[in-house]
Order: structure tokens, then sequence, then C-alpha cells
């Protein structure tokens, strides 16, 4: 499974956004405000998504807030930074 | 809206990072003194540790029993209650016969501190079910209630970080109501891993000594502690010093977030625009605002717009980089502070402050300031979008 | 002041909505559900979805949707849904707090290290996420307050909720008292009681123990009496420790008391009956510390039907109780429970 397809995946489950399919989310997508729907409560959570399923640390949420923008920008993120 | 007599405050008493009674902690604060530092009393595996202001090694339970009997927060409460009683010339003793309420604000001390157990429960181990039993008899007014065998109205408020305030609100009004003739009002909060895990993980939590409203603030420092103040009936506390009076209480819902505030403070205007109308007071007759301050960048910036819109020009002050953000004992604690300054005519140096950050239109003091004037404010933000305010009237000389 | 009841929203074991309280207070019939072989009483949010929109819902816990259904009911029940809530104040008790979100929070970090901990059930487990969530839902911006302190939290939180009224900070209160059941909590009373939470819950077996857990939801659309009151009216409350000195009770009411089958607190309400009249509800709905509210609605239903419901659990009581319906005139009921350490809480209502 892509990098992509199992943020997806995990997006959705650790989120609980249970109306919504993975074939829904498209990769470029905002994920804040329109678009996805999320908020920053969700934001910190996706922090630990992506350290408890990739193993990748977020450290800053306000210079990290580019990396948010959408499943794409978020993918390149955790493939740059797969130890 | 009723505009009640101002209620009569006997005693003070207040324990946290910046000192083990007031005495000191205004020392300290007045000193520029703070010591944050990584935790002492239980390790995570967090890469990078949050600071905190925990009690000094000195602080003695104030009950034989340990903290396996009763939990922290309950002695904390029971240590501050026992100070401001003491202030105010009560004890067991006289008390006795007497309708007393007791009003606590706390966060932790509701919480479920049972980590060990928890991971045993879902090992294969045998959990320890005294840690269930501790917390059973562990409410925090029940506590008080019960040690100093006081018949009255009991209340423990968990409106999470705006507990303590709103504490002192409820308390008054059951005076007024002649619920009980005195009132122990304030709150407390321990410091545990799992609060201090949760805070982490919000990403709200600094690795330096915070600084609320400064440019550079990364979040804030958790504590420890409680604040209690005593309310009286008039009637009853006679011509006893008063040390200050409590004029106004307001508070009011966001209604907008679980862990954010509303950007433009909408709660926190409602909740000022009822403590000044019930205190009959305007803005510009506050003397200063003991800001709630937290250093984290979401909460300072809508208090700071707050605080312009409102009370432009007026000094304020956060005390949290002193004694850190204590949760449910904040309200109490930085209640006892107001007061203690706005007799002594003088706030201390936001401590933590000092490069403006250009989204902050109100800036706090950077260093002890003298205040003239006979009223003050302190406000509390909490998660939920609780904000409660209190507005309190110098003690007689 | 007295508070007038115009509205009631509730969801417990019996099932939900005040007409299945009505039904389960005449029949004197509820089904428990087992695990493992203890028996509780769960409490479901079915109907919910019709008040909340189903995504707003993704981020909240049981205990919070028990608290939205009862509170939207309630509000459906005394006709406003719809309106300006700029003037309705939000006050919820609550014994336990959030018991499943509190262990979910533990699980993200026992389970996967202290840098998982989850931020969303952090925040969902500090205890006035309930009260927070129903202001969102509802756009309600006065003051709220969300009350713990095990038995006692009802009562404590109403004598707030009246003295917001009669102080003019709000003009209407929704009142709620809500506790959930968790597996843990079956753990810890298996633990205290053993085979005696096998149940059933007699209420009247004062020297014994046969308390069964329950849960659920239940809220109050609360209005200063000077509006008629859709179901009675709460004259008062009060508070106090009864080995400090003792409770008075009121000599003409007929007491609704919340014996739930604790041993612990059996022998204070069994000292106190005396000849009274005396009803007990808790074998409807189960034991836990919201339950007291659950007591408060049986009352407020008994007074709008003019009718006193029969106990559904007659082992052990006095000649006093009440085991048939009857009418109820003029007389007002009044809600007796006590919790650990000899603390009371005693609230009066009447038409």
């Amino acid at each position: 499974m892509s990098v992509k397809e199992k943020l997806k995946r995990v997006l959705i489950e650790d989120l609980n956004l249970e109306d919504v399919e993975p074939e829904e989310i498209t990769d470029d997508m905002a994920l804040f405000g329109e678009g996805l729907g999320l908020d920053s409560l969700d934001a910190v959570e996706l922090v630990i998504i992506v350290q408890k399923h990739f193993g990748v640390e977020i450290k800053d949420m306000v210079e990290s807030r580019p990396i948010f923008e959408s499943i794409n920008t978020l993918a390149a993120y955790i493939e740059a930074n797969l130890s | 809206m009723i505009c009640p007599k101002p209620t009569a405050i006997t005693g003070l008493g207040c324990i946290s990072g910046a000192g083990l009674d007031l005495a000191e902690s205004l020392e300290n604060m007045f000193s520029g003194k703070r010591n944050p530092q990584p935790p002492t009393k239980f390790t995570t595996d967090h890469a990078v540790a949050s600071l905190v202001l925990e009690l000094r090694d000195e602080f003695k339970l104030p009950l034989d029993a340990q903290e396996t009997v009763y939990a922290r927060t309950c002695q904390l409460a029971l240590a501050a209650a026992f100070q401001a009683l003491t202030d105010a010339g009560w004890d067991s003793e006289n008390l006795c016969g007497k309708r007393v309420g007791v009003c606590i604000g706390t966060t932790v001390g509701c919480a479920l501190n049972c980590d060990d157990f928890y991971r045993a429960y879902k090992g294969d181990d045998i959990p320890d079910i005294g840690i269930m039993e501790r917390f059973l008899r562990s409410n925090p007014a029940a506590v008080v209630a019960r040690q100093l065998k006081l018949d009255g109205p009991v209340q423990t408020v968990v409106n999470a970080c705006s507990s303590g305030t709103d504490a002192i609100g409820i308390g008054a009004a059951w005076l007024r109501a002649g619920a009980c003739d005195i009132v122990i009002a304030g709150g407390a909060d321990e410091l545990l891993r799992l609060t201090y895990s949760g805070f982490s993980s919000l990403m709200i939590t600094a690795p330096e000594p915070c600084k609320p409203f400064d440019l550079h603030r990364k979040g804030l420092n958790l504590g420890e502690g409680a604040g209690i103040v005593i309310l009286e009936n008039e009637s009853l506390a006679g011509t006893k010093q008063k040390k200050g009076y409590l004029r106004g209480y307001g508070s009011a819902c966001d209604a907008y977030h679980l862990t954010a505030p509303h950007p433009e403070g909408k709660g926190l205007k409602q909740a000022i625009a009822e403590a000044l109308s019930v205190a009959k007071l305007r803005a510009d007759q506050i003397a200063f605002v003991n800001a709630h301050g937290t250093g984290t960048p979401d909460n300072d910036k809508v208090e700071s717009r707050v605080l312009d819109a409102v009370f432009p020009g007026i000094p304020f002050a956060s005390t949290k980089g002193y004694t850190g953000h204590t949760l449910g004992a904040a309200g109490g604690i930085e209640a006892v502070f107001t007061i203690a300054c706005l007799n002594r005519g003088e706030i201390p140096a936001s401590i933590g402050f000092s490069t403006p950050d250009p989204e902050l239109p109100a800036t706090p003091v950077k260093v002890n300031t003298p205040i003239n004037g006979s009223a003050a404010l302190s406000e509390s933000l909490a998660f939920g979008g609780n904000n409660a305010v209190v507005i309190f009237a110098k003690g007689d000389t | 002041m007295r508070m007038a009841i115009q509205g009631i929203g509730i969801t417990g074991g019996f099932g939900s909505g005040v007409e299945t309280l009505r039904t389960a207070l005449q029949t004197g019939v509820v089904t428990t559900r087992e695990i493992d072989g203890f028996p509780a009483y769960h409490a479901n949010i079915d109907g919910l979805d019709e008040f909340v929109p189903k995504r707003s819902l993704r981020r909240i816990d049981h205990l919070s949707k028990m608290t939205l259904l009862s509170a939207c009911q309630a509000l459906q029940d005394a006709d406003s849904l719809d309106g300006d809530r700029s003037r309705m104040g939000v006050v919820i008790a609550t014994g336990y707090g959030t018991l499943q979100t509190s262990f979910k929070f533990l699980d993200s970090y026992l389970d996967y290290g202290y840098a998982c901990s989850s931020p969303t059930h952090f925040s969902n487990s500090v205890h006035n996420a309930a009260a927070a969530h129903v202001s969102m839902q509802m756009q309600a911006t006065a003051p709220s307050l969300t009350v713990s302190q095990f038995e006692m939290s009802v009562p404590s939180a109403l004598l707030s909720a009246q003295q917001w009224l009669a102080e003019g900070r709000v003009d209407q209160v929704l009142f709620g008292a809500v506790d959930e059941f968790c597996e843990v909590l079956r753990y810890c009373r298996e633990n205290f009681f053993g085979a005696a939470e096998q149940g059933p819950l007699q209420p009247f077996a004062f020297s014994e123990q046969s308390a069964v857990a329950g849960e659920g939801a239940v809220f109050f659309v609360l209005t200063r009496a000077d509006e008629d009151a859709t179901y009675g009216c709460i004259d008062k409350i009060m508070l106090g420790n009864h080995l400090a000195c003792s409770v008075k009770l009121p000599q003409d009411d007929l007491l609704i008391i919340g014996a739930d089958g604790h041993k612990e607190c059996g022998s204070l309400y069994e000292q106190l009956l005396n000849d009274r009249e005396v009803a007990a509800y808790a074998p409807l709905y189960g034991s836990f510390p919201a339950a007291v509210g659950f007591d408060l609605a049986a009352a407020a239903v008994s007074l709008r039907d003019r009718t006193i419901y029969a106990s559904p659990e007659s082992a052990g009581a006095a000649d006093t109780a009440v085991l048939s319906p009857r009418k109820l005139d003029r007389q007002g009921l009044a809600c007796l429970k006590f919790g650990g350490g000899g603390d009371y809480g005693l609230i009066r209502l009447s038409r």
C-alpha cells in the first residue's frame, strides 16, 4: 500500500470519519477548512497518527503548517522522513 | 439581574510552585524568582521534557494520612484551606455548629489517576484495588468538608481551567441565598503524568520557562497547588478585619470549540461585562487585571485583544510564569494574589515577557508596577469555552 | 425561589424518552443486559442523529452522546428546540465524569508510548466536555457549570441552577445528570461487592448489598416558577451531612428515596423511615450517581400525572412503602439521597 493510501485509511479510522471512503479523499483536497473540514484538534491528532503509523515526528505546529495542506504534502513529508 | 452587596473575604491561603504560602509567594514574585524544571515526580518517554513547577520538597501533607489514603489534590485543598481559615480566625472547633459551605474547583482532582491500576488490569497482573478505593474517597470539596466536620452545601466544580474562579463566584451566591454563613472557596490541582501527557499531546507545553504574551512564547508550564478564600456573611464577620471583598462575578461560554478559545474572545467579553455590571463598576475603575496568560499562542492572542478592547491602558500581568498553569487551582491562587496585590498597591512583573508580539495589541507589565485604585479583576479561560471573571475590592486597612 | 420543570429528556436502562419512563413507572418492568454473567442497565443513544448530524458526532463519546440525546429530548419536550439560547445556562452533574474516554486516553499511551497520547481523547476526558458539546450544538453562550462529586453531584448542581435563575443570570437552565458504565467499573464493583452485583436490585432490603450498575442521562428544562410548570416545581434543595447535623425531613412530603441496593447507606434510609410513605425506583434504572436525576424525573412525572407510582421491587419494604399506584393530590414530594460518609441531598417538589 502506498503512503498516500495508508494515510487516507488511517485518517478515516483514527479521526472517525465514518461516512468518508478513501476514494473520496483526493490527493490535493484541502485537509483543513473547506475540503475535508478538519480543525485544530484534528491537527494535533494528526501529529500522533503520523508518529504512530509511520514513526515520523512533527515537532513544531507553526513551522509545519504547510505539511498539513493536503494528502500530497503530508505524504511527501512522511516519505522524506521515513527512517 | 441582581447586583448584590460585596461579599466579605476574611482569609486567604495559597500554595504553589511560587511558594508554600502567600507571604513566600509574594516575596518570590516581587523578586522575579521562578524555577521551572522537568518533572521529578514522574517520568515519561517524551523526547523533550516540558517544564513544570512542582511544590518544593518541604511541603508537608496536612493530614497524617499519606497520599495513598487521600489523593494529593485533596491534601493541597486542605492545606490551603487551613491557611485561609487560620488567617480568618477559624478552626474546626469554633466552626462547629455553623453552616459552612465548601466549593472547590478542580480538574485533576476528579480525574481517574490510575495508570498503574489500568496497566495491571490490561496485562496479567492483579490491579491494586486500593487505587480505586482512594479515588472514591478523594473528592476534593467532600474531603475538606468531612475533615473539618462541616454541615452545609458542598460542591466540586469541574469547569476545567476556570473552575477555581467559578467556585468563588458560586460560593458567594450560596451566602446570598442564605444556604450557609461561611464558604471555603477556591481551587486545587496536583501535577499528574496523565495531565502532563495530555497537555503535551496538544502541543501547548513549553520545554523552556513559559513566556506569557511574549513574541517567542512556546506554550505553558504546568504547575500544582491550591488557592482558597474564606467568604463570610458580614453579620458573622462583624468587625473582623476583611482581607478584601468580592464585588462581582461573571461567566459565559464561547460555544465555539472544545480546546481553542473564540478568536474574538466573545465569551470572555461577556463574562467581563457581567462581572462589571454586577460590581457596578466601569472598566476604567479597574486598577489592574490578573490575566489568565498561560503562554500559549492562542490564549495570549485572544486575551490580549480583549484586554486592549475592554481595558485599554490598564496594567495587567500573568502570574503563571511563577506558578505554572495550575488548572483548576489557578482561579483560586490568582484570586488570592489579586487581593494581596490590591492591598499592597503593586503588581509583580509579568515574568517571561520581554519582546512584544505585533499581533498582540496589549502587553503586560515588564517590571513590578505600583497600582492605584481599589478594585481589580482576575480572569480565567478554560477548555470547553468556559470563561470566568471575578472582581475584588481592597480590604480594610 | 421555585423552579418550574418545563421539559424532560431521558435515556437509561429502561429505554429512551419521558414516555418510556412513564411506561416503566407504570409497569415496573425493565430488562437488564448481561455481560459475563453480570447484569447492568445499559442506555442507548438511538435517535440522536435526528437532532445532531452524524458528521458532528464523530469525536463525541458515549457519555456526551447520551448527554446530547437527553438534552435535545428535554428541549423538544419543552417545545423549545428552536430559539435564542443566549440566556439558557447549562448545568451538568456527573458522579464519575468520563470513564470510557479516560481509559481510551490511557490506552493511547500505555499501548504506544507517551509521545502517542491522543489529544482528542484527552480533551474529551476533561469532565466539562459534555457541557461543552451541549453549548456548541445549542449555541448556548450563557454560564455553564459541571459538577462532579459522586452521589451528591445532582443536588449540589441543582442548587447552583436555582441560584442562577433567582439572580437573573439566565432565564432558563438546561439541567442534566449523566453517568456511564464501563468494563473497569464493572471489574471494581465485582471486586467490592462480589456476587451481590448480580442483583436483583432491592432498595428496601437495607441491610443487604444488592446494587446493580446502571448508566444514563436525564435533562430538564428549568425556568423561574413565574411561568406555568408543565411537570411541577422544585421548591427547595438542601445539602448537608447527616452525621454532623441530622437531616430535617419535611413533615408531609412523600419520600422518594435514592436507596439503590448499597448497604453502606441502607441503614441511614431505614432510620428515617418511621411510618413515612416512601417509594424507591432504582430497580428501573440501576445504581449510579446521576440516578438522583432519574428519581427527580420520576417525581416530576408523578406530579404531572397526579399519581404516585408503585415501587417496582418490594422485598423488605415496610407497610408504608408505596407498592401500588395511588392518586397524588396536594401532597408534595421529596427526593432524598445519601452519599458516602453521611452526606445527603434533599430535593423538594410540588405542583
